[in-house]
Parts: C-alpha cells; sequence; structure tokens
C-alpha cells in the first residue's frame, strides 16, 4: 500500500512540476469565475466578468486610438432563452510605451471589467442556464506584439420565476359584505 | 492477477523521468528560440508571396543581395517604430544591394495593408504572409521579428522584438560584406 500511495505521490509531483514549468508563456488574459447572477423571467440584468492581463504586458482596450489597431471585443454566443443586451467596457488607460514614448496608447492592464446585459424571455423556464463567447484581445509588451487570440468566456445565469402579477380587485359586488 | 507494486513504483519512476526529461528538451528548445542552430548558416527557406499589387515574388529573387526580411503586422505598434528606419535603411544601403522585404503577418485587408503601407512611405515589397512562410522560419509567435540573409541568401542573424537602429545597421553592413554579390533578377 505504501508503495502505491509513493508511486502515485511521485507521478502528481512530477505532473504538477511539469504544468508548473510549461506554464503560460507570452501574454495572458484569464477570466476570473464569473457569480452566478440571478435573473428574473423577463427582466434584464447586469452579469460583471473579471479579466485579469499578465503583467507586463497590455492589450488595446475596445476603443484603441488607431484603427489599425485590434480592439478588445467580447462576443456573445446567441441564446435562444436569454436576450444579450449591451456589453459595457471600461474605459483603457492612456500609457506611453518604451517603444514609443511620445505616443498614448488606450489599454488595458491588470484587472478589467466588462458587464453584459442579459434579459431572460418571459416564456423561459426557471433554472441555470450557460452563456458562452469568446474575448478577442490583441496583446504587445513593451518591445513586441502578439497574434490576436480568442479567450473562450462562460457565465451561468439562473433564471428565477417572475413573481405573479399584482391581481385587480374585483369590483365590488352591490351585495358584497 | 496481482500486481507487484514494485513493478508499479519502478513504471511510475519511468513515467515521471520521462516527464521530466521531456519537460527539460522543451525548456531548452524554447530557451533558444524556434530557430537557433536550425536555421542560422544555412539557406534561408524560400517561398512564393503575392504582394500588394498582386504579383507573386519569390525571395530566391533577391539572391545577390543582402536581404532584411521583416515579417510585421498593421497592429503592431513596435513594427511601426521600425518601418521608418527601414524606409530610410532602404534608401541609404539599397544602392549597395541591400533589399528589405516586408512580410504582413496579420489578418487586415489587403487594402487596409496597402494603406498603412503607403501612410508610412514604404519604399520595400510588402508581400502578404502565410502562416505556412512563418513555420518554416520557426513560427512567429511574435512580431516584429527580422531575419538577416547575406548575398547567397544564407541566414546570418535574426531579431525577435523591437531593437535600436543601430542593431540593424550592424547586421546590413554584415550581409552586405558577406557572400556574392550578383546581379539580381529583379
Amino acid at each position: 500500500m505504501k508503495i502505491l500511495l509513493a508511486s502515485a505521490l511521485l507521478l502528481f509531483s512530477a505532473w504538477a512540476w511539469a504544468q508548473d514549468d510549461l506554464g503560460p508563456q507570452g501574454p495572458v488574459v484569464k477570466m476570473a469565475s464569473a457569480p452566478v447572477v440571478t435573473a428574473v423571467q423577463g427582466k434584464p440584468a447586469t452579469v460583471p466578468l473579471s479579466f485579469r492581463v499578465s503583467s507586463g504586458y497590455h492589450i488595446n482596450s475596445n476603443h484603441p486610438k488607431s484603427e489599425f489597431l485590434i480592439p478588445t471585443v467580447l462576443k456573445i454566443e446567441a441564446t435562444t432563452d436569454i436576450v444579450i443586451g449591451k456589453t459595457t467596457y471600461p474605459e483603457g488607460q492612456d500609457l506611453s510605451f518604451a517603444f514609443a514614448p511620445d505616443e498614448k496608447l488606450n489599454v488595458y492592464t491588470g484587472d478589467f471589467n466588462v458587464d453584459v446585459l442579459v434579459r431572460p424571455l418571459l416564456s423561459v423556464q426557471p433554472g441555470k442556464y450557460v452563456v458562452r463567447g469568446t474575448l478577442k484581445y490583441q496583446a504587445c509588451d513593451n518591445s513586441a506584439c502578439y497574434p490576436p487570440k480568442q479567450l473562450p468566456v462562460s457565465f451561468d445565469v439562473k433564471i428565477a420565476k417572475a413573481p405573479p402579477a399584482p391581481r385587480k380587485n374585483p369590483a365590488q359586488s352591490p351585495h358584497a359584505h | 492477477m496481482k500486481r507487484n507494486p514494485l513493478i508499479l513504483f519502478f513504471i511510475a519512476a519511468i513515467v515521471a523521468a520521462m516527464l521530466f526529461a521531456g519537460v527539460r528538451m522543451a525548456r531548452k528548445n524554447r530557451a533558444n528560440g524556434p530557430t537557433n542552430g536550425q536555421l542560422m548558416g544555412n539557406l534561408a527557406p524560400d517561398f512564393e508571396l503575392q504582394g500588394l499589387d498582386g504579383k507573386s515574388m519569390k525571395l530566391s529573387d533577391f539572391r545577390g543581395k543582402a536581404v532584411l526580411l521583416n515579417f510585421w503586422a498593421t497592429y503592431c505598434e513596435p513594427c511601426k517604430i521600425e518601418i521608418p528606419w527601414f524606409v530610410e535603411l532602404q534608401k541609404e544601403y539599397g544602392p549597395q544591394g541591400f533589399q528589405i522585404v516586408g512580410v504582413a503577418m496579420d489578418d487586415a485587408s489587403t487594402e487596409d495593408i496597402a494603406k498603412f503601407a503607403k501612410e508610412m512611405g514604404v519604399n520595400y515589397p510588402i508581400l502578404l504572409g502565410k502562416e505556412s512562410v512563418g513555420q518554416s522560419y520557426g513560427g512567429v509567435s511574435v512580431l516584429p521579428i527580422s531575419f538577416f540573409l547575406d548575398r547567397d541568401g544564407k541566414l546570418i542573424a535574426r531579431e525577435f522584438g523591437l531593437q535600436s537602429r543601430s542593431v540593424f545597421v550592424d547586421h546590413i553592413k554584415k550581409a552586405l560584406s558577406q557572400g556574392q554579390a550578383v546581379q539580381a533578377q529583379k
């Protein structure tokens, strides 16, 4: 039994070391696990998505200053149960970089949030629904740029039943007491 | 069938050792860059790509000239810093048999690339890059990348990312001094 445990430990250690050593190289944008947002049938709700650009890199904001730069864009796949509304991007930071100290680029660095408006259809069944999409971004560091990438994005929306519409009191019967 | 735990441990040790060796090898290759020891000193991989004017061009068409092969993209801001230097260097060293060849490695339309090149006053051929060409040079995972070819078409240097102008000048002078000058076909 001890030998079996030692074998498992050895393999796990080697695997963990390999994971660490062959870790991500170059720019990486990661998404934090999104909170499960509860949305009521027929009512809009905002889903806040958090992203992190790895240290030493920047990505263009949603409104870069040049037409040739590739903006960061979140594209959400259409669903049959939930209407995807407006995506709100943060303002980028105007920063200069070593390769062009006199020029300012509008970029995201570190943590940034993107809000997605969702509205479940009135007819949709209450429950948890998965919404998927991709974040397209293009990153650079102080001396080089990297080809555009697409980060898979997904989040859960918990759809709750709409409260029953308030009943209008029926007209009082003249005979009611 | 009863398995001997010692054999299992032995197998686990072998698998762990293989994992260790594989990762070490991958790390070594990564540190050396994609082309180290594979392309340098050898003939640059030839290719044929379409230019902005629609005409195809081969790298080997420039045999006899020292060539700076520059992989770039319209979205690459550091590339924008280099291009004005390249325009000057083409003017300065072109008469001595130097030729810059730009390979645009982006998804932008030909019109956008042409517009960008016009705005930058590019005075050397711009070719529309293909993934396969990038792969033949070790992969274009970062931009800009510049390769320097001597007059015989041999790769003598490469630079990843933005470098100082003087680095380019040094490589160009070296490229011009090596190999045999012949009348280029184009």
